[in-house]
């Protein structure tokens, strides 16, 4: 089978309960905003395949499926991962104050060079703010790392979020494609389709005796 | 953060080992509101994988005596009047006979010339270095691997979970034969190239594998065998010493007392797991085992289930219906929550749950060794089933190396694992003499790769195998114990205890059907119903 893209990444969503990963996603991966989701039941992952630079990029986005409200993401969950988006909400600071402690998780457990950005959701609800945009980027500065304030209820930036940090992976995976020191391969994963050689019987070839 | 657990559940699980992990998915995948706690910080329980640094705080906690803490007096408040409360058990009593060494210096204190000559070479290793790289060690407490054709590897992929892991193929079968390693012919090109056997003996080696491969319980073959033993059977084949012994030891992965039809089937289920994913019949997860308990975890919590974990404090509340005793629930951290069944996993069950239980023992051996164990070009996946002669089950040695994530660049980890007789450093011994040295190092190992490989760390420990043990004869009848990692080098326990218990619970519901994909998930406005999910795009499976 042909593969229909160039590049695979796997996106984590990451931050508090009730900071809009979800809905972050949803405007993402269907251009659709729903107030009625209250928490993560049944949401794996989506996947949108963008293009960029004439490359087709297939983004696998995963969300936390409700394992960050007691802080118990399995180390699983970061596996392999690409890019992590960090949300915090911006009518909450409790939200903000606990970004620190999520960029210490991921530092515990997902892979030294993964790719992180910040989103401040919810920018809608000016009235409602309790973090200013400055605090957002302040802290994001102090960790390297990108910072937009997005609206998955307007779709404000939601778009550019995921394409930025798509970017950034793309960048570097190329120069490591260029240094030719691709990641390493050879992993299996096991799918229902058989993929591999017809086993049938262990004599099932022709005789060599 | 701080919100209590919610009050009501109709299945509460205690521990998240394998069994009690695929238990939960199960009971959630059908809509059952699930709740999963774990008195540890961690997932796994005693199926769980390290980094370096988290494997010595284990090692720590294991050593440290507890004081049991008395909630049940604290609690009683929260009881009805024919209730008793019942405290769980001390997970970490169960592990015993501990022994952790270095076998390098440390020279983070010592002098700066020692230290940067370690820092320098990829080759020199000492203690700073190794706890530096920490992270990049994943260390199973109960390393298994998974049969290709096997009952596990067939649940991942029909309920879906297998989307959450990946694997890699063991590479090589070694065994022990005239007192050094050989690599053991198990493919049909296997067989053909290799140098160790001659002709003839590839002739009878194909034909007695076809014989096991083929064999159909109404068949003539084994006639005769069926009270004698499988070396009874080999010997009357007229084969040769080696090939008895790869037959025997590698690939039915038994001793000289296995009884010939268990011989067969065991060999028949290797030979069948054979070429589906590799040229050997097993698969090893990435990151190590202790990632499956998760997966199930979190098609658990996908599907609803809540999970707490660092939750220490659980009583068990007990009550009469007639002559039987009920549990209705559990009081955790002071918070009474009631369960239609609750599932626990033997190290979490009160004492007087496991009256009627009989625990054997295993072994357990684990080495970071600068090299393998049978030197080879490109990085190697080994399984080994070690004799240890008449008496004795074979120690079975699983070699990890970087490209696994067990541990980093320039190490191996190997993992011994056998029943336990006296104590895991003396049941390993034979084996350990035969395969690693272990002499005290300066660390500085140079370039040349050494045979046997040098060990830098080791530790040892036993812990209870309660897999053959009736575990239900003195629990409520709504309470459910789950065993243990058990011995056998795969998951086929967990899955099959997991399924009773599941069917127990819920006798007439599918047990983990498959979970659909993202994209056969149409969460249109409201009312709309999943069923138009046809529409949705499905895509194919790449490559």
């Amino acid at each position: 089978m042909t593969k229909t893209y160039d590049y695979l990444f796997k996106l984590l969503l990451i931050g508090d309960s009730g900071v809009g990963k979800t809905s972050v996603l949803f405007r993402f991966s269907e251009d659709a905003f729903n107030t009625t989701f209250i928490s993560t039941i049944g949401i794996d992952f989506k996947i949108r395949t963008i293009e960029m630079d004439g490359k087709r990029i297939k983004l696998q986005i995963w969300d936390t499926a409700g394992q960050e409200r007691f802080r118990t993401i399995t180390t699983a969950y970061y596996r392999g991962a690409m890019g992590i988006i960090l949300v915090y909400d911006v009518t909450d600071a409790k939200t903000f104050e606990n970004i620190k402690n999520w960029i210490r998780n991921i530092e515990e457990n997902a892979s030294a060079d993964v790719e992180k950005i910040l989103l401040g959701n919810k920018c809608e609800l000016e009235d409602r703010r309790q973090v200013t945009k400055e605090r957002g980027e302040r802290l994001a500065v102090e960790h390297g790392i990108k910072f937009l304030e997005t609206s998955a209820k307007t779709g404000a930036n939601v778009e550019e979020a995921f394409l930025t940090l798509a970017r950034d992976i793309k960048t570097k995976t190329e120069k490591k494609l260029e240094a030719s020191n691709p990641p390493k391969g050879g992993a299996i994963q096991l799918k229902s389709v058989e993929q591999n050689r017809k086993p049938s019987s262990w004599f099932s070839k022709c005789s060599l005796l | 953060m701080e919100d209590d657990l919610p009050s009501e559940h109709d299945v509460i699980v205690i521990g998240t080992g394998m069994t009690e992990s695929i238990i939960a998915a199960a009971a959630s995948r059908i809509g059952k509101n699930v709740l999963h706690l774990d008195r540890n910080d961690y997932y796994g329980g005693l199926w769980a994988s390290f980094n370096f640094e988290g494997f010595q705080k284990w090692v720590e906690e294991c050593r440290t005596l507890k004081t049991p803490s008395d909630s049940v007096s604290k609690n009683k408040d929260l009881l009805k009047d024919n209730e008793i409360l019942v405290s769980c058990g001390d997970q970490f009593s169960t592990v015993s006979n501990i022994q952790e060494q270095w076998h390098i210096p440390d020279f983070a204190s010592a002098g700066d010339n020692q230290l940067s000559e370690v820092k320098e070479k990829d080759n020199n290793w000492d203690r700073s270095k190794v706890k530096d790289l920490s992270r990049k060690f994943n260390i199973d407490l109960a390393p298994k691997l998974l049969f290709s054709r096997g009952s596990l590897v067939d649940l991942l992929i029909s309920s879906n979970i297998a989307r959450y892991a990946e694997f890699r193929c063991v590479t090589r079968i070694l065994t022990w034969f005239h007192d050094k390693l050989e690599t053991v012919p198990c493919s049909r090109a296997d067989v053909f190239s290799t140098k160790d056997v001659s002709v003839v003996e590839k002739r009878l080696l194909m034909q007695l594998l076809q014989l096991c491969a083929e064999y159909k319980p109404e068949g003539n073959e084994f006639k005769g065998f069926e009270n004698k033993t499988f070396v009874d059977y080999l010997k009357s084949k007229d084969l040769t010493d080696s090939i008895m012994h790869y037959v025997l030891y590698a690939i039915a992965m038994g001793s000289e007392n296995t009884p010939c039809m268990v011989g067969v089937e065991k060999a028949q289920k290797f030979l069948s797991s054979l070429g589906r994913y590799g040229n050997t019949p097993f698969l090893w997860p990435m990151y190590g085992s202790g990632e499956l308990p998760q997966c199930f975890c979190r098609l658990c919590a996908v599907f609803g289930g809540v999970y707490h974990l660092k939750r220490s404090n659980n009583d068990i509340i007990i009550s009469k219906e007639g002559d039987e005793a009920v549990c209705d629930g559990i009081i955790s951290d002071g918070q009474r929550l009631k369960a239609r069944h609750l599932v626990l996993s033997v190290p979490d069950a009160p004492k007087t749950f496991l009256q009627k239980t009989t625990a054997t023992g295993i072994s357990r051996g684990i080495f970071i060794t600068n090299g393998s164990i049978l030197p080879s070009e490109k990085e190697s996946l080994t399984l080994l089933q070690f004799p240890v002669g008449k008496d004795r089950e074979p120690i079975t040695v699983i070699e990890v190396g970087p490209s696994t994530h067990a541990c980093p660049n320039g190490l191996y980890i190997i993992h011994m694992t056998s029943k336990q007789y006296t104590n895991a450093v003396d049941d390993l011994k034979v084996a350990v003499e035969k395969l690693l040295n272990t002499d005290e190092s300066d660390g500085l190992f140079d370039e040349a790769k050494q045979s046997p490989p040098r060990v830098l760390w080791s530790l040892y420990f036993n812990c209870p195998d309660t897999s053959k043990s009736d575990l239900s004869g003195s629990v409520p009848k709504n309470v459910y114990l789950t065993s243990g990692p058990d011995l056998d080098i795969d998951f086929e326990f967990a899955v099959k205890q997991a399924k009773e218990i599941f069917s127990k619970m819920y006798p007439t519901e599918e047990f983990l059907p498959r979970a659909p994909d993202p994209e056969e998930l149409v969460l249109d406005d409201a009312e709309e119903t999943k069923n138009e999910s046809k529409e949705a795009e499905t895509e194919k499976p790449d490559e």
